[in-house]
């Protein structure tokens, strides 16, 4: 009996030791939770593919896609943040990315990344999500945004097909005279909420002092820029609904032919395509008509990592990973994609200026051309949202006559400058 | 154990469930809300405590001025849905083939999610929509009109839209108060030889009294609350036209972060539902046979 007691012992032992070194040995696999911003149903084989990709050359981490709605990621966030499940890798755009890093909630990406991995991308790019002197997100994709055109519109208001407005000032005749002879609206101008402010930039108006510490946007010209819209708002020459349903209502309005111009990124070329195959049929591509600053605001997405991730170094090394040339060329490539990759070497590829059918490729080789002049442009201030509140109202109030240009422009340097 | 105990004890057990539901989702945050009010709090960061100071705060913040009378201006919503109601709910009140029918189509909108409706009607007030298209052909209106982009028109056009959807809710309350008032006081008052009119307004009217007070309550209270048809349908623009107090609550929390702000806020809107709610006690407190 003592026997076989003492082979029991010696036998449940060694497989306690066994399993214990098994256990000790086996990969730890971490879970990396990965948010992106309405990628889906589009690019989800290529998501999938990237993540297939990174969770075959790392065996031990495992990638949680979720895609989430352009409107609800903020919130989303914030709340998973606040319920401690972070996740661990986020797409941004600038302006939710500056607001999150004033709450001190996400990593500073300057200190994560070693200066090799950094100088692979755009300076400009690199710097776009800079809060106080510090980084947070890495650049992922740009696009900048090109000029769409409604051939047939067009035609019927008397415009030159194959001289499509190359300035601001040429796109408000443009739209003029698209309007009072067709009836159609000739654009719905980026000018709601604070995309005013990208135009003041792209036309050399400055927002702050060059300290960034005082708001400088009522000079006579600033003015003489928003009495231009105040004036074409009262003549109807843009519908009364563009300063509430902005780049989404022109979008529409575009899709379903009841609009001469639109600009916006060449990827909406697919939403068109999608919602009205004749207008698609219809479109003709120009260059994004330049205003007198000669710079163009092209919106960056970016990847940022939450503070609260609790894989930090991992989540670092898959967003580089997601944003390294080869997946951002790849990403570029797909077909019906009219993106650009943040890094120089993959915005140098060949690809980029093929020449072929369709406006996509015509979108493509122009937002190629545009890069060199495309910038985020952003106004990162502190207290963000409530600056721009304060923006927004004094706009309104031009538009809606409660103030004159000058009025409102002036009431929102002086709130401004109480806040900065 | 005594009997008289016992029951005691049993109703007790009974209540147990719903008080533990209601300590759980309505004692609880309100308490916690409240106590929110006295601090600064981002979500990201601890509390910080300040005392009654968003209080002050909100005293010289126009954005709360703002809100909290275009919250006002949105009560103006309550007697006309209430009047709106009992009218329809004396129409659809009669033993008519297919009146079923009719009380349901009323009340598909109340079931529709706000989301849904937003939507439509949005499309609907378009200016290429129907509300214009309609108008033009009547010759009411020379040109579209931007219902929801005209900052004089924006809250009348959504009021409008929460009036359509809760028509049918308050109308079948009032149809369960027209039908427990018995015939023979509408009789009695025809015998003796009153109008239509007079029956409606010296029969009817002070019997349902008991009612008003009820759905005026709730319909007050979903005005000044009001969020879900701004949210969808306009943000609280154009010109901060409809940006009601349950918008820059959840601006402020979600979109500010300043969960203390926004609590301070939400404790002054309780306090506006509850001045509100005693003047509805104070109209509408005596009714049924307690009028005469």
């Amino acid at each position: 009996m003592r026997f076989p007691l003492v082979r029991s012992a010696a036998l449940t032992l060694a497989i306690v030791l066994v399993m214990t070194v098994a256990g000790l040995t086996a990969p730890q696999t971490t879970t990396l939770e990965f948010w992106t911003i309405s990628l889906q149903p589009f690019f989800t084989d290529y998501v999938n593919g990237l993540i297939a990709d990174y969770q075959r050359a790392n065996p031990g981490v495992q990638i949680k896609w979720v895609d989430v709605q352009f409107q609800a990621i903020e919130q989303k966030l914030l709340a998973a943040i606040a319920g401690g499940v972070p996740p661990d890798v986020v797409n941004l755009n600038v302006e939710f990315t500056v607001r999150i890093a004033e709450k001190g909630a996400l990593l500073d990406l300057d200190g994560a990344v070693p200066a090799a991995d950094r100088a692979r991308y755009f300076e400009g790019l690199w710097g776009g999500t800079r809060f106080r002197g510090r980084a947070y997100g890495i650049p992922w994709y740009i696009a900048p945004p090109v000029l769409f055109f409604n051939s047939d519109l067009f035609k019927k208001a008397g415009l030159n097909t194959l001289n499509p407005p190359d300035t601001e000032e040429e796109m408000v005749a443009a739209a003029r005279q698209i309007k009072d002879r067709t009836k159609a609206y000739g654009f719905m101008p980026l000018i709601d909420g604070t995309r005013l402010m990208h135009r003041f930039l792209e036309n050399g108006l400055p927002m702050l002092s060059a300290d960034g510490k005082r708001a400088v946007f009522n000079t006579p010209a600033h003015v003489a820029y928003l009495q231009k819209y105040v004036d074409l708002f009262k003549g109807d020459y843009f519908p009364d609904d563009t300063l509430r349903r902005g780049f989404n209502g022109a979008v529409e309005r575009y899709s379903a032919g009841q609009l001469g111009m639109l600009l916006v990124g060449p990827q909406f070329l697919l939403r068109i395509k999608e919602s009205n195959p004749e207008v698609y049929a219809q479109t003709f591509v120009g260059p994004y008509p330049a205003g007198k600053g000669k710079v163009i605001h092209a919106g960056l997405m970016a990847l940022a990592v939450p503070k609260a991730s609790k894989h930090q170094q991992e989540a670092v090394k898959f967003a580089l990973f997601v944003s390294n040339d080869e997946n951002q060329l790849e990403f570029s490539k797909l077909p019906g994609t009219v993106l650009f990759p943040s890094t120089k070497k993959a915005a140098a590829d060949p690809f980029f200026k093929q020449k072929g059918a369709g406006p996509e490729f015509k979108a493509r080789a122009i937002a190629a051309d545009e890069l060199k002049s495309g910038r985020d442009l952003t106004v990162v201030v502190p207290n963000q949202s409530e600056l721009y509140k304060i923006f927004r109202e004094a706009v309104e109030s031009a538009f809606f006559g409660k103030m004159s240009p000058k009025e409102a422009l002036d009431w929102a340097v002086r709130e401004w400058n109480a806040r900065l | 154990m005594p009997l008289r105990r016992r029951s005691t004890l049993v109703a007790y057990l009974f209540l147990l469930p719903a008080l533990g539901l209601l300590a759980v989702f309505t004692f609880y945050p309100v308490i916690f809300g409240t106590v929110l009010s006295l601090f600064e709090y981002d979500i990201i960061n601890p509390p910080r405590y300040v005392g009654w100071l968003q209080f002050q705060r909100l005293l010289a913040d126009r954005y709360f001025w703002i809100a909290i009378t275009n919250s006002a201006k949105y009560v103006l919503v309550v007697p006309v849905i209430q009047l709106g109601s009992i009218l329809l709910a004396v129409l659809v009140n009669r033993q008519l083939r297919g009146i079923g029918a009719f009380r349901a189509a009323y009340y598909v909108p109340v079931i529709t999610s706000w989301p849904v409706v937003g939507i439509m009607w949005t499309w609907m007030y378009d200016q290429q929509g129907v509300v214009n298209w309609v108008l033009r052909s009547l010759d009411v209106i020379a040109r579209p009109v931007s219902w929801l982009s005209h900052p004089t028109i924006t809250l009348y056009a959504v009021m409008f839209v929460t009036m359509w959807k809760g028509l049918g809710w308050y109308m079948v309350i009032y149809l369960a108060g027209l039908q427990a008032i018995p015939a023979e006081y509408e009789e009695a008052a025809m015998i003796d030889g009153a109008s239509r009119g007079r029956v409606f307004w010296s029969v009817t009217i002070p019997l349902l009294r008991p009612y008003i007070l009820l759905a005026s309550l709730i319909s007050t209270m979903a005005a000044v609350k009001v969020f879900e048809e701004i949210y969808v349908m306009t943000r609280g623009g154009p010109f901060f036209s409809t940006y009601t107090m349950f918008m820059y609550i959840f601006d402020e929390a979600f979109q500010e972060l300043n969960m203390g702000y926004a609590a301070a806020l939400a404790v002054v809107l309780a306090a506006v539902i509850l001045v509100f709610s005693v003047i509805n006690f104070r109209v509408f407190r005596r009714g049924g046979l307690e009028w005469y």
